[in-house]
C-alpha cells in the first residue's frame, strides 16, 4: 500500500470532517494504528480544524450558559420519574382496568413512536452516507474508465505496425535512463513512453528533439508520466531522437550537455 | 511538548466528564463554547438559532460523552462535528437551506462577518483575514466546507467541480494554512 497516495487521496480530511461511513471510518482507524504517518497526518488535520475554530471564535451570550446548566441540573434531579403512591380510590375495578389499559396503550404507542422516529432518523443518516458513497464510486468508475480508454488507445499505437519503435538509451548523464519513441513517419505522429527518467525540479522540464539532417528539431516538452505522451509531429527524415533537460517551457536550441537519453532511427 | 501536555489534560477532562463532573463541564464550556459558537453561527447566520444549537450541542456532549472514544480523535473534533451536524439539521428544518446556501453565500462568502460580533480572544481574527493567503478557489472550498458545513460531495454537485478537485483543493488549502494556524508538520 502506497501511504503517500493514501494520505493525499483526501480520505483523512473526509474522516476528520465526519463524512465517511462507519466501515470507512473503521478502515481509517486501522490504517492509523498501522502507519504512524497516517496517524500524524490525522492529528495535523484535526489540529488545523481546531485552530481554525479558535481563530474565528465568537463569544456566545452568557444566557446560553445559564440555560444550559439549568437544564443539566434539572435533568439530573429527575433521572427517573418519582413513584408516588396513589390513594386507593373508590372507583370500581372495571374502571381501573380501563384506565390501566389505556395507560399501557399510551405508553406502548409512545415507545413505538419513539422507536420508529429513531429508526427513521438512522435511515435518513444511512441514506445520506449511501448517496455520498455512491457518488464517490461513480467518480472512481469514471476515472478508471478514462484510464482504461487511454490504455486502449496507447495499446492501439504500440500494436500498430505503421509506428516504428525507437529505444532511447541513457547517456552518461543518466545511465539508467530509458524511453521509447513511437513514430509514424507517414502520418508524422510521435508518441513518447517514459520508462525511466528522474523527477525534475519544478523549474525544469524535459524536452524531446528529433535530429533531422544533423539539426535538432523541437518535438515538445514533457513531464515524466505513465502511458504514452503525444508529442509534436515530426516529418520523415529524422535520424535520431534525444531528450535534454531545459528550463520550464523548453528552449529553442537544446542544451546538449544535459542530454539524458538518445536513440537512432533504424533505417528500414 | 505542549502537545503532550494538552493531550494529558484532554484525557483527564474526558474522564471527569464521563463521571458527570459538572466542574469539568464548566471548564469545557468556558474553553470551547466560543470556538464552537463561531462555527455554528457561520453555518446558520442567525443569532437566535445559533444560540439554540450551541445549547443543544453542549447538552448532547454532556449526554453522549460516554460514546466518545479518545482513540478515535481529539475531543474538539468530536464536539465540532456534533455542533456542525446539529447546525445543518437546524438549517434543513428551517428550510432556509436553499436560499441561504446558494444565493447569499456564493455572492459573498464573507457576509457572516458582521461588525457587531464580539470576538473573544485576542488572537481571534475574521475568516477573511485567516484565509487571506489562499488562492480564490481554495478560499471558496474552505468557506463552503469548513464554515458553511457543506460536504465535499455537495460542493462538487452545487458548484459543478469534480469531487477529486474539491478534495485536492481542500488538502492544499489546509497545507497552506498550517503556517497561519501555527500547526507544525
Amino acid at each position: 500500500m502506497n501511504i503517500e497516495a493514501y494520505i493525499s487521496s483526501g480520505i483523512l480530511e473526509s474522516y476528520v470532517l465526519g463524512e465517511l461511513s462507519e466501515k470507512e471510518n473503521q478502515e481509517v482507524v486501522e490504517m492509523a494504528a498501522k502507519y504512524p504517518e497516517v496517524k500524524a497526518e490525522i492529528e495535523i488535520i484535526e489540529e488545523s480544524f481546531e485552530q481554525m475554530a479558535f481563530k474565528t471564535a465568537i463569544k456566545p451570550p452568557a444566557s446560553v450558559k445559564e440555560r444550559l446548566f439549568q437544564d443539566i441540573d434539572t435533568k439530573e434531579s429527575k433521572p427517573e420519574a418519582k413513584v408516588v403512591a396513589m390513594e386507593s380510590s373508590e372507583a370500581s375495578p372495571y374502571w381501573r382496568y380501563i384506565a390501566a389499559a389505556s395507560v399501557s396503550l399510551a405508553v406502548i404507542s409512545s415507545v413505538l413512536a419513539f422507536n420508529y422516529w429513531n429508526k427513521w432518523q438512522d435511515t435518513q443518516g444511512e441514506l445520506d452516507i449511501l448517496i455520498a458513497q455512491n457518488e464517490r464510486v461513480a467518480e472512481d468508475y469514471n476515472q478508471v474508465n478514462q484510464q482504461l480508454e487511454k490504455i486502449e488507445e496507447d495499446l492501439g499505437i504500440i500494436n500498430n505496425s505503421s509506428f516504428d519503435r525507437i529505444a532511447m538509451k541513457g547517456t552518461d548523464n543518466a545511465p539508467e535512463g530509458l524511453a521509447y519513441i513511437y513514430w509514424n513517419s507517414s502520418s508524422e505522429e510521435v508518441y513518447l513512453s517514459v520508462q525511466n527518467l528522474k523527477e525534475l525540479t519544478t523549474e525544469k522540464q524535459y524536452q524531446l528533439w528529433a535530429i533531422i539532417d544533423g539539426k535538432p528539431v523541437d518535438a515538445g516538452v514533457f513531464d515524466p508520466d505513465t502511458g504514452l505522451l503525444k508529442m509534436k509531429n515530426i516529418a520523415g527524415g529524422a535520424g535520431a531522437f534525444a531528450v535534454t533537460v531545459e528550463p520550464k517551457g523548453g528552449s529553442e536550441n537544446p542544451t546538449l550537455e544535459t542530454m539524458q537519453v538518445m536513440g537512432a532511427v533504424e533505417k528500414s | 511538548m505542549s502537545q503532550v501536555a494538552g493531550r494529558m489534560q484532554q484525557d483527564e477532562l474526558v474522564a471527569l466528564l464521563k463521571q458527570k463532573d459538572k466542574t469539568a463541564m464548566h471548564y469545557l464550556y468556558d474553553n470551547y463554547s466560543a470556538a464552537l459558537y463561531g462555527a455554528i453561527f457561520r453555518v446558520l447566520d442567525d443569532e437566535k438559532l445559533a444560540e439554540e444549537v450551541l445549547h443543544d450541542a453542549f447538552m448532547k456532549i454532556w449526554d453522549k460523552i460516554d460514546t466518545y472514544d479518545t482513540k478515535k480523535g481529539r475531543l474538539f473534533t468530536w464536539m465540532l462535528n456534533i455542533s456542525r451536524n446539529l447546525s445543518i439539521d437546524k438549517l434543513r428544518s428551517k428550510e432556509i437551506k436553499k436560499v441561504k446556501k446558494t444565493d447569499d453565500i456564493s455572492n459573498n462568502v464573507y457576509n457572516v462577518e458582521r461588525d457587531n460580533l464580539i470576538y473573544q480572544q485576542e488572537e481571534s481574527i475574521g475568516v477573511k483575514e485567516l484565509l487571506n493567503g489562499l488562492r480564490e478557489e481554495e478560499k471558496l472550498i474552505v468557506n463552503l466546507i469548513y464554515f458553511k458545513g457543506f460536504t465535499q460531495s455537495e460542493v462538487s454537485d452545487e458548484y459543478d467541480i469534480p469531487l477529486g478537485t474539491v478534495k485536492t483543493r481542500l488538502r492544499m488549502a489546509l497545507r497552506n494554512l498550517r503556517n497561519v494556524l501555527g500547526v507544525e508538520k
